[in-house]
């Protein structure tokens, strides 16, 4: 189900309305089957990789916390994800499920069982706690690889052995990419990692952490919640405030206007610029790129700002996305404002693990070096996401030396001739991340970076008019943030005095509904 | 609960609410017939208290501005012209229903040729809007006859739809809403993207058009419904004794013989002719011409006002064979068109209007009312009803 559609604003207040009316315990059960029940409407078939990312977390938890849990209960757990493929099976035969699958799901659930029981019994108990952290990375990897990267590794093998003149003709699997199958996975296997620092207790209410795993306002397109930061919030028994509703509210509605209004109307323009069919110049090149550098933002912070409102109306405090990343000084700000639970996941399960700054110079940009190109690939699996990852690696790394070092302005937002070279610089350098980023494919990119070159109108469009296009899209977006620059919350509506805020409601309202037939999906369901 | 109502939602709901009120009360004429997509017999048709009919451009159906009177006046040859986008030309003056106006001006006809055509409308739009101008004493209808059932379809499927429960409609039920879409999609959308933009991004509904299109048994079905829809419409108008030239589209085609394709809309027009039926083929009278391609505008068909103006002559030709049938004693005396007039609009390459010295651009005031002498209607003959026409 797609924030969007006309389902999740009937399926959205329902939820509510009913949440509110229930007991604790029938608040988090109403919470997990309205999660299910939102993730199965794109497929249903998938649920049961989001039961196995949650039993191997919930089992593993426990265990790295010290708790064994009983050797029947982790088989049932085991066999859930098989349970429930096998149920597809056998009541929806139009999928063409092969029997295969419930079989291998039946098999790879006793491999955890055995493997955890193993753990157990013969490791030491100091060495435990690492036994099952690795067993849990082991296991929501194997299924993230397998889900996402598995073709891509074998199309690049059999490329690579093309090149060396030998020829492959294995025959690869159609595998279908499962929407946010990255974000819950990443969730999850933070949680896991958090217990194992003692950041974080482990989850003994099995359906706590499951609707954790799966809570339906961030579950396919984050922002990526922490363990500490979200359980308890679930576990908390509150109750209704007005505020709730007035928060949450606007982020929904200022969300939609990002999405809607700015984003869908952008990508009109970024879609006819990266496609290897559109003759470009220098001026298409840029317009489709500007283009694009709205569209995903809009579309992405859209989606968070829905997000956090949908949960904000159950009472629930999402973190924090973005925070007017086009305004970064420098890369290192950047991905402090953009995608702010991606980077800090990095930065705090990725980066610090493999030394962070504490190191000599050369490991310090070895760490970022591998982390950003590992950044990227979360993105998609495509030579031109790990070239995106690889950039604002390269951008990180150039950030550690003059000149670009000595251009940093202070950190505070403060307006000084060093933050206004600062920003457009690194607004610039993002907008080539963005062309890499966009481009179907490398040799579009190639055509993308000559076409700079080339200012003559012969032979493409007009551009003057889809220019105007663009502003008129671009620019109430532009006020907006202006607006609340001075809150640092991109949603931070409530401190605008109530008559300007009552006036903004209504024109984001009419902007949204202007635009509303021209719906797309959002651009990071496919991560 | 007081708290969950704040002064800036309450703002913000009246604001709504005030522009809400604003669009029902200034703007509730465009609306006339929105959700009916073109298949609601009044919209676009006012009928005012001063015996004027004004047709307008309202949102389900985009007359170009025109007014009349109810009732047609005595001396007058009235015509409708009813069809899709390529009658309803280039612009209110490059069009071939207000060519025609022209040179039966210059004939000495008081004629009054105006201008119905929608773009999109098949046949069952033209119906509709056929049984409603019967009302208004015609002298001579001509149903510019192409293939548009596609898009007949999909309005029918979208006028159906919109009447259903679904909550994707509700928003647009709302005026201000569809309103502000509306100039979205027709001041911005249409006309700050360029047009191949616009082409891929619409590419749905492109592809499903082409699959259509290219769907032998589709076809078949459409010209059986084009046949026999517009064999319904020259029976009803019979029924009123007026006279119907049926006029057929053709498009570029370089795979069909002579370069020109009438989808078979030549053979069908031509079985339904008959007393006060009549038939002008565009494929005929463009090869006719000579150097057909430089009358097109583009490959759907579309003309040029040079194509426009020789349609308009062409129609004026059949008038001029058909002058007594038609009550058109004018006619009869008049030397062919461009026999004696070399300065005329065919060969000095300016319209006719342009020649004569061209009215406003608009046409939204008085048409036709012309000061020629005409022949007067045969005593006793009801209005609307020619002596030598066929019961």
């Amino acid at each position: 189900m797609s924030f969007i559609s006309w389902h999740y604003l009937i399926f959205l207040p329902l939820i509510i309305i009913l949440y509110w009316q229930l007991p604790h315990k029938g608040r988090l059960l109403l919470l997990l089957a309205g999660s299910y029940f939102f993730y199965g409407c794109w497929d249903v078939r998938f649920l049961a990789l989001v039961l196995a990312t949650t039993c191997i977390d919930y089992v593993s938890g426990l265990s790295v916390g010290g708790q064994r849990t009983g050797p029947g209960r982790v088989l049932l757990l085991a066999w859930l994800p098989a349970a429930w493929i096998s149920g597809c099976y056998l009541a929806l035969p139009h999928y063409g499920i092969p029997l295969a699958v419930p079989a291998v799901a039946v098999g790879l659930g006793l491999a955890f069982f055995a493997l955890h029981e193993a753990i157990w019994r013969l490791s030491p108990e100091s060495g435990r706690p690492r036994f099952f952290l690795i067993l849990s990375i082991v296991f929501c990897l194997a299924i993230l690889g397998f889900f996402k990267y598995f073709g891509f590794f074998v199309d690049s093998a059999k490329s690579l052995l093309r090149l060396t003149g030998l020829n492959a003709n294995w025959t690869t699997l159609q595998i279908i990419l499962p929407v946010g199958i990255s974000f819950y996975t990443f969730q999850s296997l933070g949680y896991v990692i958090d217990v194992y620092r003692r950041v974080s207790p482990a989850c003994r209410s099995f359906l706590t952490f499951a609707t954790f795993d799966a809570f339906f306002p961030q579950m396919v397109s984050g922002p990526i919640e922490r363990g500490k930061s979200l359980i308890p919030q679930l576990q908390a028994e509150r109750p209704f405030r007005e505020i709730y509703v007035q928060d949450g509210l606007t982020m929904i509605l200022v969300g939609f206007f990002k999405k809607v209004f700015v984003a869908d109307n952008c990508a009109i323009l970024a879609s006819y610029v990266f496609d290897n069919r559109t003759p470009l110049n220098a001026y298409w090149a840029i317009l489709g790129v500007v283009a694009f550098t709205f569209q995903i933002y809009g579309d992405f912070s859209g989606y968070t700002d829905i997000a956090r409102g949908s949960a904000k109306l159950l009472g629930i405090d999402l973190m924090q996305n973005f925070r007017f990343p086009y305004v970064a000084r420098n890369p290192s700000d950047f991905w402090g404002r953009w995608h702010i639970s991606l980077s800090t996941w990095f930065r705090d399960y990725l980066y610090i693990p493999l030394g962070g700054n504490r190191g000599t110079r050369w490991e310090t940009l070895r760490n970022l070096g591998i982390v950003m190109v590992l950044a990227g690939l979360w993105h998609g699996a495509s030579w031109i996401f790990v070239l995106w990852g690889a950039y604002h690696g390269a951008l990180l790394i150039l950030y550690h030396f003059p000149p670009l070092r000595n251009l940093a302005p202070p950190k505070e937002d403060r307006f000084s001739w060093r933050w206004a070279l600062a920003v457009p610089l690194m607004w610039g350098f993002t907008m080539v991340g963005w062309a890499i980023f966009r481009s179907p494919s490398l040799e579009h990119l190639g055509a993308w970076f000559a076409a700079l070159g080339n200012w003559s109108g012969v032979g493409v469009l007009d551009w003057h008019s889809s220019l105007t296009w663009l502003l008129i899209h671009a620019v109430p977006l532009v006020l907006l943030q202006l607006l609340t620059w001075k809150y640092q919350d991109e949603t931070g509506l409530e401190q605008v005095p109530w008559a300007a805020r009552g006036v903004i409601y209504a024109v984001l309202v009419l902007l949204v509904v202007s635009s509303s037939q021209h719906d797309t999906e959002f651009i990071y369901f496919q991560f | 609960m007081k708290r969950l109502i704040t002064p800036a939602f309450i703002l913000a709901v009246a604001l709504l609410v005030l522009a809400e009120l604003v669009a029902r009360t200034f703007f509730a004429r465009d609306f006339s017939g929105r959700f009916e997509y073109g298949f609601d017999s009044e919209a676009g048709f006012a009928e005012r208290a001063d015996g004027k009919v004004e047709l307008f451009r309202a949102g389900g159906r985009r007359f170009r501005p025109q007014t009349f009177a109810r009732k047609r006046p005595d001396g007058i040859f009235r015509i409708f012209v009813l069809g899709d986008s390529v009658p309803r030309g280039p612009s209110s003056h490059g069009a071939y229903a207000w060519c025609l106006g022209q040179e039966l001006e210059g004939l000495g006809v008081r004629a009054q040729s105006l201008n119905l055509a929608v773009a999109g409308f098949g046949v069952r739009r033209c119906q509709i809007v056929l049984r409603k101008i019967l009302a208004y004493d015609p002298s001579l209808i001509i149903l510019h006859v192409d293939n548009n059932e596609y898009a007949d379809d999909r309005e029918y499927r979208r006028s159906q739809e919109f009447k259903s429960w679904h909550p994707r409609h509700w928003p647009m039920k709302v005026y201000i809403f569809r309103r502000l879409y509306e100039l979205n999609l027709e001041k911005l959308f249409w006309m700050l993207v360029p047009e191949p933009i616009r082409a891929r991004f619409a590419v749905s509904d492109a592809d499903a058009q082409i699959a259509a299109s290219l769907d032998a048994d589709k076809i078949k079905e459409w010209q059986a419904r084009i046949k026999a829809t517009t064999a319904e419409s020259v029976a009803l108008a019979r029924r009123h004794r007026v006279p119907v030239l049926l006029l057929t589209q053709c498009r570029l085609d370089p795979d069909f013989p002579g370069g020109l394709n009438d989808n078979g809309l030549d053979a069908m027009a031509e079985s339904l002719t008959g007393p006060g039926v009549y038939h002008l083929s565009m494929r005929e009278t463009l090869l006719g011409a000579g150097n057909f391609r430089a009358y097109f505008r583009d490959l759907s068909g579309h003309l040029k006002e040079n194509g426009h103006r020789l349609l308009a002559q062409a129609i004026l030709e059949i008038l001029r064979k058909q002058y007594a049938s038609l009550g058109l004693a004018a006619l009869k005396e008049a030397e062919p068109p461009g026999a004696a007039r070399p300065e005329s609009s065919m060969t000095a390459g300016k319209p006719p209007a342009a020649a004569a010295g061209s009215p406003p651009e608009t046409q939204s005031g008085e048409v036709g009312l012309r000061s020629f002498a005409s022949p007067a209607p045969a005593p006793g003959a009801p209005p609307g009803r020619r002596p030598d026409t066929p019961e």
